[in-house]
């Protein structure tokens, strides 16, 4: 027990978090662009994922594709490159103030955390350190699986080049193993709740003053775009493990 | 009424605080939470005992001054509604209650009950008042103002400074509170002329003693002067609309 005495009227020293310059609202703001980044990135890359019912064909041209998209203005994989450099940025400013913004948050609450919260928003809301920990974890987990093809990838992982991409093969070949496609699901789940309540978060975090009636809108539509992404997502792994699709 | 109370008692902001339970026989549906406190008060000092310490002034949920948590929920069970308003009707017989302080790190425990809000007043002598002549009363009449502006400004001017917001969030966090004194005094034209200064210096505040905003809602099915959520959101409009305006007060 710390024996700090207060006096009414003082200021209780706080612990600095994070560097002075990065204010709440400015982090807000980094947390909801890069935020929205992803949303658009998921919900492209889900209409990408789901080339996979054309067949093995449209599905890996798709991959070529975007390996040789801006050629011969870039290089090959040029494009893709400087996509990847600009999403791992965003993914740094979004982890780094995520933890700004989740200490902060518990040490201005104090001691006695908040119990007896209302309904499926303070849920979502409550969970977003822990649902973001987890796409980290699944972000790692996909790139070495499905990109780099290394480690948690399979045996059979097969690298493309600019002859051509075997990402149909890949892809197969991973959700064949059970445990895997049940991982997929739910990180798909998981994606889900952080979307929801993210994408409803950012219209507060840009400064947009909504009325009951509009706030209660963006709430659904940020619930709907989440279950779009999810259960198109979700379709595959299911459709993999069924043998619907191989 | 039986009840069981389990109520907080702190000597002073040095000491531990714990729990200690009553059992309430003779409760009446018509008490307030302040009533039942009273009530209990009258039974310990009869014995010779310390009294609860707590914070009341109106009692008719106009001042701000009250405010307990009750069974974990600021002000009590009953949404939008301070602790003076909510009535034992609200439990059922022999219920336990479990009375605490509002609840954040920037509220310390002064006694009991009783927290030190001055954190509150900080942000708004930081900010939460025109400096501009502004006239005496009569001149306001001369500026007219659109009845609608005139009532959303009122919506937002509500606030009674209670605090539940902050004790409501998660994360500490008093953007219901700074954001309705900016809503309220930038959608006014007396409020105007320093409208970028005022959320520089009222944002710098919060930053000072409350968390950041996570966007969970609480502090609006809380606030007994039910300021609306958009709020919230005001405070990063505000902060924004400053950056853009480097070195202006307007
Ligand atoms: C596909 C990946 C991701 C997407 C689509 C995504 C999306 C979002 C969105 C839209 C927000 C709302 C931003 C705002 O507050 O306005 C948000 C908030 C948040 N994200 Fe993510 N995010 C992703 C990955 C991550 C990761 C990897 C982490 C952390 C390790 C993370 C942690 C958080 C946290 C803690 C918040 C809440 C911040 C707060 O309390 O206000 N997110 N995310
Ligand atoms: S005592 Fe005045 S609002 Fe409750």
């Amino acid at each position: 027990m710390s024996t700090t005495s207060v006096r009414a009227g003082t200021r209780t020293p706080q612990k600095q978090i994070g560097p002075r310059w990065l204010s709440n609202v400015l982090a807000k703001y980094i947390m909801a662009f890069t935020g929205i980044v992803f949303g658009v990135f998921v919900l492209v890359h889900m209409f990408g994922n789901l080339k996979v019912y054309l067949g093995p064909e449209h599905f890996n041209d798709y991959a070529l594709w975007l390996r040789t998209l801006l050629e011969p203005l870039l290089p090959y994989e040029g494009f893709l490159w400087l996509f990847r450099l600009f999403l791992l940025a965003c993914l740094a400013g979004h982890v780094y103030c995520a933890w700004v913004i989740s200490a902060r948050a518990k040490a201005r609450r104090g001691k006695f955390a908040r119990k007896g919260l209302h309904g499926f928003s303070s849920f979502t809301a409550r969970t977003m350190p822990v649902t973001g920990i987890v796409l980290l974890l699944f972000i790692i987990f996909h790139l070495l699986d499905l990109t780099a093809g290394i480690g948690v990838a399979t045996e059979n992982f097969q690298h493309g080049s600019e002859a051509g991409s075997f990402a149909y093969q890949n892809l197969i070949a991973s959700f064949s193993r059970p445990a895997v496609a049940i991982f997929y699901l739910l990180a798909m789940v998981i994606l889900f709740l952080h979307l929801a309540h993210g994408l409803y978060a950012t219209v507060n975090d840009f400064g947009i003053t909504l009325g009951q009636k509009a706030r209660s809108t963006v709430m659904l539509l940020s619930g709907l775009f989440a279950l779009v992404v999810m259960l198109g997502n979700i379709t595959i792994p299911i459709a993999v493990l069924t043998g619907l699709v191989s | 009424m039986r009840l069981t109370i389990e109520v907080w008692r702190q000597e002073n902001p040095d000491v531990p605080g714990f729990f200690e339970e009553h059992a309430i026989e003779g409760a009446q549906e018509e008490m307030s939470l302040l009533e039942l406190i009273d009530y209990l008060n009258d039974h310990l000092v009869s014995e010779g005992r310390e009294p609860i310490a707590y914070d009341s002034d109106c009692r008719e949920g106009i001042c701000g001054t009250c405010g307990i948590t009750v069974n974990d929920q600021p002000h009590g069970p009953v949404p939008n509604t301070p602790s003076c308003r909510q009535h034992l009707r609200s439990f059922k017989d022999g219920q336990k209650l479990r009375l605490e302080p509002l609840r954040s790190a920037a509220f310390p425990v002064i006694r009991d009950l009783v927290v030190d809000r001055s954190a509150m007043d900080r942000v708004i002598q930081a900010g939460g008042f025109v400096a501009v002549d502004a006239g005496t009363a009569a001149d306001a009449d001369s500026m007219q103002i659109g009845h609608g502006r005139a009532e959303k400004a009122l919506d937002f001017a509500a606030c009674i400074g209670c605090g539940a917001c902050i004790a409501a969030c998660p994360n500490g966090a008093a953007n219901l509170f700074a954001g309705s004194v900016l809503n309220h005094l930038s959608t006014l034209p007396q409020g105007k002329p320093e409208r970028s200064k005022r959320a520089r210096s009222i944002i710098q505040e919060i930053d000072e003693s409350f968390g950041p905003c996570s966007v969970y809602g609480e502090c609006a099915v809380t606030c007994p002067a039910g300021i609306p959520l958009s709020a919230i959101a005001a405070v990063n409009r505000e902060r924004a609309r400053a950056a853009l305006r480097r070195g202006k007060d307007d």
